[in-house]
């Protein structure tokens, strides 16, 4: 259809923008035509950021696993003793072999030790993750979480600061982990903005930001739409023709013909319709970029797990494989994956998730060593929260702060970033033992969602400028690098 | 009760300035019905597509027998004959399969076998070939079970077909009834049980650092009854400084979850020579072996060792609560417990708002006035009668509203609701009389899975919060417009071809008479009667799209489409076609249609 999109974009928009109303299709591309006539951004390298989104609040407390004496001792008590005995807790030793040797830590730069003098290992099912982290290629954030300003146990118990809203609740802390807002429930995704605001920095037509899970709040921006695709790659519209079961109707001529009819701009008199109209449009002119791409590049030798994250992944290694096909330097990816929502059947559940994202990750890094990309693609973890300290039986309840990975070749690995939390069980006798917990098992974070993202942004080549516009919140915190990107 | 004149010159406006739109864009609207939309409810409908408007609204798609019905009774009428109509299960339909001598592989496909024969009205090999005739109730159950949200999404429900089939025979059974018996229903059902894990959930424990699980206790209410933040009647958000009022703390969910405990699975049928029963000492491993056992249809029952009757349990605060400051003091039995706690989820304020507003999304519109939601609510609070919740008296408030029966002129450009995928196929199968030659149902059974397909299948959404949220809005001029458009949520591009892509298949493969696809003949296969309306599209393809426009668009297409489809009919000939020229002009015209931005937006 059109090969160079935009330049089909600045040959129409003086005609469309004449006619069109304030609310027509093509109105949000005036925007789009100031940035493509004054790029804010230009870059001659290419970089690209992938969310991995672990869906459900990720039980972190039972990924990265104290094997220290003290520390563990907490854990073991806190988490109702082992798994194997009625409890939740990991066995000792099962952990140490999966220790995370952590970096010493260098003058005047954050992240080494975990910070609270522990020593930490993953759960066995993340074994592929410790090569990943003691080859340096992937770090631990420590306890990431919604935050409006750093807060404190007795500033949380007063109500003395305020606070995210609607905590616990899954859906709100999705929207604001994928927003970087927790004080607007109404914000864009920060990586939508960051569309937004490099799209035309891109040499090409191709979508610069791609989901495999549909559509998330993480990529919803004002102008650029994401692409939501399958992991199981590119379908064409049947009856336009040149669909793989096109031949059921035979030549059926002007069949394509009066659909696009039907679907073409202008057309429409009611909004949801032309939505609708608009949604088909691009859907179809995307398969026809992306598909083409896909369809011209030659296959990936690393082998992905077969499984829905391992799917998700591969299609993402491919998609970077076509970045030149598509016209981009940067490029932003949606994927998720879970239930990690182990309220019940903590044991069996987290063991197969985490396995699946091990497996993975570690072989999404591999292809993009096969692309020559390792150092310029930066995978990270992010969930609606991490999950409570307290069990509810053989399963844990929401929590509020997390920890996550990050993974590439640009990552400072092999190095924690901010402080492990406390695992000490708060009880009515020591109501205070656990100075991290809110009081009831929830573990108050002490790195924000504004911080973890900022960095990845900050590489990615956002101004600092365009940053306090996309964080607004981040000067509220001592750092607003984590640098574990350098 | 407001005047039909205040409303009708109301009306009349609204009508002038559409008419004034109408001149910018011409052609691209339905003709305005100038001589229409003043009679009263009760005297309606007076036109074959209002029939069709409201049975586009009210089922799963209209019928020409159920379009003269409902003009026959008046929508009054049918509303009441449908309430009194018997229900439609789904359980003995599994049973059946069981019983097969082959393909009696009771799956959660044959879940959705019987879910696809009530949803379409058609005969019931298990029971005796009966058609379903409850069209009403099976529609406003698949509208509840997307608030009250189970899934086999859930590993364990994925292969209990049973209990899921049972939980959807519930909410059709309680869908006009009262809302108090719903959420009950709801609660103790122990498909809701697993799903969210309230089952077998137990007392705090602190020596061994267990709280109960809150998972049910804050679903229950953030999406089944009362929400987040405080509301109006209207449904609008209660805002002090600027910032909605919470509707409960997290305190609130630990007391809900605290009263949710010591609920386990029922003991029918339970004893030494079939499955554990369920007591203090086996409180963690009793409960049903086999997929079909009574356990998983039966409600939940309480086992008092795991209750916590220690604590007091802070639950909802509000204006005319039972509970003194919303506290429910220490002592009380699981049930009594549950009982309490349910009378003070049903009687807060927010939950007539609430609900009324879900329920006009699912079926109506999803941009209801604050005028609308009011009235339902208002309805939702008192039937008339003094008594709350009584959803026949929500559902005849929400169809029988002006703005359900009228608001397609009142804002021409801007009511209605993007149809779900589904309804596309049910709405096909229904006009055009879709029938297996073994009367078992094989089109839902799709690899990949339906909901990966389309985007969506009965008791199957990917979470809780069902396949699409309530406030989700579409970026771009949708979002510009401060409107809300949920279905497009699952929208995506891929979904955005899939969906087509599907129902090209059905419309040219699965037709009587057809071998055309691999599956086009097997005898589970649901084929369209193309022929039906074959003769007409070949001897006259205009009157072809004025039926289709009645079906299908409930007389709403505007003259743009109608040319251009008319063209593309006229376009094929007999010389290419020859005998079978109508049935590909039937196809060509059913295809343009249900993937038309017209036909996708329900108005």
């Amino acid at each position: 259809m059109h090969s160079n999109r935009r330049d089909f974009l600045r040959k129409s928009l003086a005609a469309a923008l004449a006619g069109a109303g304030a609310f027509s299709a093509l109105g949000n591309l005036r925007i789009v035509a100031a940035a493509a006539n004054q790029p804010r951004y230009r870059f001659g390298d290419y970089k690209a950021l992938v969310c991995i989104f672990l869906s459900g609040g990720n039980d972190s407390i039972n990924s990265i696993v104290p094997y220290s004496t003290a520390q563990y001792a907490d854990y073991l008590r806190s988490r109702n003793g082992l798994a194997s005995a009625g409890g939740l807790a990991l066995g000792q030793s099962a952990v140490q072999a999966q220790s995370l040797d952590a970096l010493a830590n260098v003058p005047g730069l954050p992240g080494g030790l975990p910070g609270d003098g522990g020593s930490y290992g993953l759960h066995p099912s993340l074994a592929p993750l410790r090569t990943l982290f003691n080859t340096e290629k992937m770090a631990v954030v420590a306890n990431v979480g919604t935050l409006l300003q750093p807060t404190t146990q007795a500033q949380y118990q007063a109500g003395s600061v305020p606070l995210p809203p609607q905590l616990f609740s899954h859906d709100d802390q999705s929207i604001s982990w994928q927003t970087g807002r927790p004080d607007d429930a109404n914000a864009d995704g920060w990586g939508g903005r960051i569309a937004d605001l490099m799209y035309s920095a891109n040499a090409g037509a191709g979508p610069m930001s791609i989901s495999l899970a549909n559509e998330n709040r993480f990529l919803r921006a004002a102008v650029i739409n994401p692409y939501a695709m399958d992991a199981s790659g590119v379908d064409r519209m049947s009856f336009l023709g040149d669909g793989s079961e096109s031949w059921i109707m035979g030549d059926n001529p002007g069949g394509a013909a009066a659909y696009r009819a039907l679907i073409a701009e202008g057309t429409q008199a009611h909004v949801l319709e032309r939505a609708y109209a608009q949604a088909s449009g691009s859907a179809i002119d995307n398969y026809e970029i992306v598909g083409a791409a896909l369809d011209a590049a030659p296959p990936l030798t690393t082998v992905f797990p077969d499984s829905d994250l391992g799917a998700q992944l591969a299609m993402v290694a491919r998609l970077i494989g076509v970045r030149a096909a598509l016209g981009m330097s940067r490029q932003v990816f949606f994927v998720s994956t879970g239930d990690y929502d182990s309220h019940d059947g903590q044991i069996a559940n987290q063991g197969d998730n985490l396995a699946q994202l091990a497996a993975a990750m570690a072989a999404f890094h591999a292809a993009t060593g096969e692309l020559g990309v390792a150092n310029d693609v930066t995978a990270f973890t992010a969930s609606d929260f991490g999950r409570s300290l307290a069990v509810n039986g053989d399963g844990t309840d929401h929590g509020w702060g997390g920890h996550h990975f990050v993974l590439g070749g640009a990552v400072r690995g092999r190095r924690f970033y901010g402080r492990m939390p406390s695992l000490a069980q708060n009880t009515k006798k020591n109501p205070l033992a656990n100075p991290d917990d809110t009081g009831y098992g929830q573990i108050i974070p002490t790195t924000s969602v504004d911080q973890y993202a900022a960095t990845l942004a900050s590489w990615f080549g956002v101004t600092a400028g365009d940053l306090a516009d996309i964080f607004p919140n981040l000067h509220r915190f001592d750092a607003t690098n984590l640098r574990f990107l350098g | 009760m407001r005047s039909n004149r205040r409303w009708a010159v109301g009306l009349l406006s609204g009508i002038v300035l559409s008419a004034t739109a109408l001149a910018q864009t011409p052609g691209h609207r339905p003709d305005a019905q100038f001589a229409h939309g003043f009679e009263s409810v009760d005297q309606g409908p007076t036109r074959d597509a209002d029939a069709a408007r409201f049975l586009a609204q009210a089922t799963f798609g209209p019928t020409t027998s159920s379009i003269a019905r409902v003009r026959t009774l008046g929508y009054r009428g049918w509303l009441d004959e449908q309430f009194a109509m018997p229900v439609s299960t789904s359980e003995p339909y599994l049973d059946w399969v069981a019983g097969l001598p082959d393909n009696n592989d009771v799956t959660d496909d044959a879940r959705l076998e019987i879910w696809a024969i009530n949803a379409i009205g058609l005969p019931d090999p298990s029971r005796g070939n009966a058609v379903p005739a409850d069209a009403l109730r099976q529609r406003v159950a698949y509208a509840l079970s997307q608030i009250f949200v189970v899934s086999n999404g859930n590993g364990t429900l994925n292969y209990q077909p049973w209990a899921l089939a049972s939980y959807q025979d519930m909410l059709a059974a309680r869908a006009f009834g009262n809302f108090s018996d719903l959420l009950r229903s709801v609660t103790l059902h122990p498909a809701m049980g697993i799903y969210l894990s309230m089952l077998q959930n137990q007392k705090e424990d602190e020596e061994r650092n267990i709280h109960p699980d809150e998972n049910f206790a804050r679903e229950v209410l953030q999406l089944f009854s009362v929400g987040l933040v405080r509301l109006n009647p209207d449904g609008s958000e209660i805002v002090q400084g600027g910032v909605p009022v919470p509707s409960y703390s997290q305190a609130t969910v630990r007391g809900f979850a605290a009263v949710f405990t010591g609920w386990n699975w029922s003991n029918a049928g339970c004893g030494p020579n079939t499955y554990t029963c369920c007591n203090e000492e086996t409180y963690f491993w009793c409960g049903p072996s086999n997929r079909d056992e009574a356990p998983w249809q039966q409600p939940m029952q309480p086992v008092e060792a795991y209750h916590d009757s220690l604590n007091t349990k802070q639950l909802l605060v509000y204006t005319g609560a039972a509970l003194p400051g919303g506290v429910l003091p220490a002592g009380g039995s699981a049930q009594a417990d549950l009982d309490a706690a349910l009378a003070n989820i049903v009687r807060h304020p927010n939950v007539g708002p609430f609900i009324a507003r879900r329920l006009i999304q699912n079926l109506v519109t999803s941009n209801p006035s604050a005028g609308y939601i009011r009235r339902v609510a208002q309805a939702f609070d008192d039937n008339g009668q003094g008594v709350r919740g009584d959803m026949k008296a929500v559902l005849r408030a929400v169809l029988l509203d002006v703005e359900a029966r009228y608001g397609h002129w009142q804002r021409a450009d801007t009511f209605g609701k993007l149809r779900e995928p589904l309804l596309k196929f049910t709405h096909l199968w229904r006009a055009m009389d879709a029938r297996s030659a073994n009367r078992r149902v094989g089109n839902l059974s799709t690899w990949p899975y339906l909901e990966e397909r389309i985007g969506q299948a009965p008791l199957r959404s990917p979470t809780v919060f069902n396949f699409f949220k309530p406030d989700y809005s579409r970026p771009g001029e949708v979002r510009s417009a401060g409107l809300r458009s949920p279905e497009f949520q699952i929208l995506s591009d891929t979904l955005a071809v899939g969906t087509p892509n599907r129902l090209f298949y059905e419309v040219f493969c699965y037709y009587t008479g057809s071998d055309r696809c691999w599956d086009s003949d097997a005898p589970d296969t649901l084929q369209m009667n193309l022929a039906r309306d074959a003769p007409l599209a070949a001897s006259d393809p205009a009157a072809l799209l004025d039926r289709y426009n009645l079906l299908f668009l409930s007389g709403q297409m505007s003259p743009f489409m109608r040319a251009r489809l008319l063209q593309q009919l006229q376009q094929l000939t007999a010389n290419d076609y020859g005998s079978a020229l109508g049935r590909v002009r039937v196809q060509n015209a059913l295809y343009l249609i249900v993937n038309s931005p017209e036909y996708s937006i329900q108005k």
